[in-house]
């Protein structure tokens, strides 16, 4: 656990809500709602957030943490609910308005063009004539002030990850807003990188009086750099606290919640059969191992993507992959869909060497995958939904190489009634189908073929209360039959719902393994959060 | 859900579709028009007969005695080179160097024409076309699959390496050039086609025409057959449309990929192989033996949206182009003028299907046909000389 940042006792802490009545906060969100549909992404938030802070907004995903930040940005209308900046109520109707308040963000996602220069960036979205002079002076000035040097001539794509958010920064910050907001914004960096950021932002908010949002799910800096936390979990605030004191188990507990407290969430969903008990649970752990994947390591530009990964998953159980975004599970995703060749180790799937560089190799030794992004590598948008069923297996409809159409529609319409595709017929184009139903499709051919493993990556990502639970029943179903399944998702409540067994992903590689039993939320919280868990069992010891 | 918004734009067809055709058929008409009065306008400035430039035009490809079977002579290899535009397209390949891909197959072709006699040579002609034409589009598959040069570039830029090198072939008497005794300037041309190894040539009501167009025609229903119906087009397509899910699938991309472009290449090559044995070039082979055949029949598949047979009326009126403005510049219009002419008659076919895959693209659909169609009007196509 690092050490919390110098800060000034007293003056920078927090003038609490009620302790300090003359303040004015910079921010204040009353009772804010937001629905989509029948999502509820914000449920009557209250936020204040004071000059001279840094404020943490902790929160899984979907937690509803990027909902708020866009509702005070302009990018979303809020249902119910108001925001006061300086005291005052105020309408935030776009991007243009929220800037013009004096409130600046940084996107998780860069907002930068590549093939500009840093200054031309900086200068982007600005009205008046464009001076090359007094802007790349300004962005020399800006950088010199809050520490952020970065030559203004350098194209963009040719930056680092840090380089690149020093620009977004210095863009929000040559505005002058009295607000900040930083959307997960160490994702991309190097904890070096990160160290560099949380120095500027304390300049920023002490000597400047500005104030700071920082959005994050990583606790650890949660707990180093804000001064104050709000904890989101499910759309609402559970949590509204000093930073100083709390612990990272507390917070982790907070942000989790309990089990518990989910399920009664998800009945009051509507979520109906949602089952607790667990038929296929094996009480002798005495199945095979499937799908073995020893020592992987996959680099990419020079950086392992992948490194010196061990997994195993056995017949009949479904293990899950947990971890933060974009440490890995894509990559791992990738292999298993014979898109990469590896650098080191090996994938074998009953006792079989695979070779995942080799089009369709996975595929062929049993590994069914419903990948991270349908689109990417799941369906071809453009064929229709019977094509898309038989992706596969266009050869099974061939006679003498030709495709036989009623053939195909019959096998296509034999899978929509199995797998219950509603909305469209066999002929309809793949595209015009709901996301639930192209991902019904994408499950329905992967499991048509009886797979060895199914690979399922964040498979209910984007999906609604009935999909999602439409999803999971088919998951277990899957492992029942004596399927290993491997599920990769970056929700934790799906992954301690359906695993058996839960591995955590870090930095490419598992860096801490717990069976269902041993997987509270706490401690979940705390391996997502970077902290290491020196009770848990290292992956590679099996 | 976004569903059923989606579903209504994607198309319902049979309400639609009619209006559709309607206003792809007010398109072309316009965009015709427009082109015949600018044509109009350019022939009476120059002080010619801008009122017969039309009756010329279809004089010179339809009426004259003859002429018809003229331009199915021509639109044969228009036909060949397009289908093999359509192949590379639906693998996700743009394939835009049959100019030289032709050239250098009919140099093959020239090669076995003069090394070798008899019935079976005619086909060794037309085989050594093909091999011609894929081997030159392999080497940009090499260097696509190699060394990741976009095959955009490198069939483009290997048109001008083709021109170079069949020049080459033409100044060494051991290789294409027919060396003739006692001339002090020898021409760069090769030795005239032996009959045998010529095309046979089929009459009807005074018009004759290669067998070759006949072929050509059956070509353009196999490859439809072949890309609509068959394993081998389902997978190609894949590939071109997702080549993430052809991977996972189990389409080797590398593999796929390369053929689909020889293929390519090849069909090229053998439309130079077929000009030669119908008479291109008086039976010879010449530099500049391919007459822009090659850009053309790459603006066939286009204007035709990749679709094979809508390639065979295509062709054919891109081949009444090329003769019935050969034919207006006997009429009194210069002939740099009748060229001008058949390009602004060109440029009108292609204004139509450029505007309806915008059209597409804005409704949000039909985005890999923008691709295809937007990449080569990217590149200089010179039509006129």
């Amino acid at each position: 656990m690092p050490d919390r940042l110098d800060r000034p006792s007293g003056e920078g802490l927090a003038p609490s809500p009620g302790t300090n009545n003359t303040a004015v906060a910079t921010v204040e969100l009353r009772g804010v709602t937001k629905r989509y549909g029948s999502v509820t992404a914000c449920q009557d938030v209250d936020l204040t957030i004071w000059p001279g802070q840094i404020h943490g907004i902790l929160g899984e995903n979907g937690a509803g943490k990027s909902t708020l930040m866009k509702m005070l940005i302009g990018l979303v209308r809020p249902d119910h609910g108001s925001i006061l900046l300086h005291g005052s109520p105020r309408r935030i109707h776009d991007p243009q308005t929220a800037a013009d308040l004096g409130i600046g963000m940084v996107h998780q996602h860069f907002s930068l063009v590549d093939t500009l220069t840093v200054w031309e960036n900086v200068l982007l979205g600005d009205h008046h004539r464009f001076d090359r002079a007094a802007a790349r002076r300004q962005v020399a000035e800006t950088g010199e002030r809050y520490g952020l040097q970065v030559d203004p001539d350098r194209v963009v794509g040719d930056l680092s990850a840090g380089l690149r958010q020093r620009v977004e920064l210095i863009k929000c910050l040559r505005r002058d807003p009295s607000i900040l907001i930083l959307d997960e914004p160490t994702s991309v960096l190097t904890p070096a990188e990160s160290e560099d950021l949380f120095t500027t932002l304390r300049t920023v908010v002490v000597g400047e009086g500005r104030a700071v949002a920082l959005v994050s799910h990583k606790l650890a800096e949660i707990l180093h750099a804000t001064d104050e936390v709000t904890i989101m979990r499910q759309g609402r605030v559970v949590e509204h606290r000093a930073t100083a004191g709390a612990t990272a188990a507390d917070l982790a507990a907070q942000m989790v919640g309990r089990i518990v407290s989910l399920r009664d969430t998800a009945a009051a969903l509507g979520a109906t059969g949602y089952t607790t008990s667990r038929g296929h649970r094996l009480t002798e752990p005495a199945t095979d191992e499937v799908l073995r994947v020893e020592g992987v390591t996959v680099v990419r530009h020079g950086v392992a993507v992948l490194d010196d990964l061990s997994l195993t998953v056995r017949a009949g159980e479904i293990v899950g992959v947990a971890g933060v975004e974009g440490n890995g599970q894509r990559e791992l995703g990738d292999v298993l869909s014979s898109l990469v060749h590896l650098d080191r180790g090996r994938v074998t799937v009953d006792g079989v060497v695979a070779h995942p560089g080799r089009a369709g190799d996975m595929a062929k030794l049993g590994v069914a995958v419903i990948p991270e992004d349908r689109h990417d590598s799941g369906c071809v948008l453009t064929m229709s939904v019977a094509e898309n069923l038989l992706l596969d297996r266009i050869g099974s409809v061939c006679r003498a190489g030709f495709v036989r159409r009623a053939e195909l529609r019959r096998r296509a319409n034999e899978l929509i009634a199995e797998f219950e595709i509603y909305g469209a017929g066999p002929d309809a184009p793949f595209s015009s189908l709901s996301g639930g139903n192209q991902q019904k499709v994408v499950l329905a051919r992967e499991l048509s073929h009886s797979p060895k493993v199914l690979v399922a990556a964040q498979p209910t990502r984007g999906l609604d209360v009935g999909a999602i639970e439409y999803m999971s029943a088919r998951l277990r179903a899957a492992a029942a039959s004596g399927i290993a399944v491997l599920l990769i998702s970056t929700e934790l409540e799906e992954i301690i719902d359906l695993s058996d067994r839960i591995v955590v992903m870090s930095r490419g590689t598992v860096i801490g393994e717990l069976d269902r039993a041993e997987a509270t939320p706490e401690r979940l919280g705390l391996l997502l959060g970077g902290v290491a868990d020196e009770t848990s069992k290292l992956a590679g010891g099996r | 859900m976004n569903a059923p918004a989606r579903r209504s734009s994607a198309g319902i067809p049979s309400r639609s579709s009619a209006r559709r055709a309607a206003v792809v058929v007010g398109l072309y008409v316009g965009c015709v028009v427009a082109a015949l009065a600018v044509a109009a306008a350019l022939v009476a400035m120059t002080g010619g007969p801008w009122r017969k430039v039309l009756s010329a035009l279809l004089d010179g490809s339809l009426r004259n005695p003859g002429r018809w079977g003229t331009t199915l002579l021509e639109a044969t290899p228009l036909l060949i080179v397009a289908l093999g535009v359509i192949v590379a397209t639906r693998a996700g390949l743009v394939n835009i160097g049959q100019e030289g891909q032709l050239a250098v197959g009919a140099a093959a072709a020239t090669w076995v024409a003069i090394n070798f006699s008899g019935p079976i040579a005619l086909i060794g002609v037309f085989i050594a076309g093909f091999l011609g034409g894929a081997l030159w589009a392999g080497l940009a598959a090499v260097l696509r699959y190699w060394r990741k040069v976009p095959e955009v570039i490198s069939t483009l830029l290997l048109v001008f390496i083709a021109a170079q090198f069949t020049g080459w072939l033409l100044s060494r008497s051991f290789l294409l050039m027919h060396y003739e005794k006692g001339v002090m300037n020898q021409v760069q041309t090769s030795k005239q086609l032996d009959p045998a190894t010529r095309v046979g040539m089929i009459r009807v009501a005074g018009n004759s025409f290669p067998w070759t167009a006949v072929a050509a025609v059956a070509a353009a229903v196999a490859v439809g057959v072949l890309l609509q119906r068959t394993r081998w087009g389902f997978r190609l397509t894949m590939l071109g449309h997702n080549p993430r899910t052809a991977q996972r699938i189990g389409v080797p991309i590398v593999l796929a990929g390369a053929s689909a472009l020889m293929l390519s290449g090849g069909l090229a090559g053998a439309a130079g192989a077929a000009m030669l044995a119908a008479g291109a070039g008086g039976y010879t082979f010449t530099p500049g033996f391919s007459n822009n055949v090659g850009w053309e029949g790459l603006l066939v598949a286009l204007v035709a949206r990749n679709r094979p047979l809508a390639c065979i009326p295509v062709a054919f009126v891109f081949a009444m182009l090329r003769t019935g403005s050969g034919f207006l510049s006997s009429t009194g219009v210069s002939r740099s003028i009748a060229e001008v002419v058949r390009a602004l008659l060109v440029l009108a076919m292609l204004v139509p299907p450029a505007l309806l895959a915008l059209r597409e693209r804005r409704q949000g659909r039909g985005i890999a046909a923008v691709v295809t169609i937007a990449e080569p009007l990217a590149v200089p196509v010179q039509v006129a000389q």
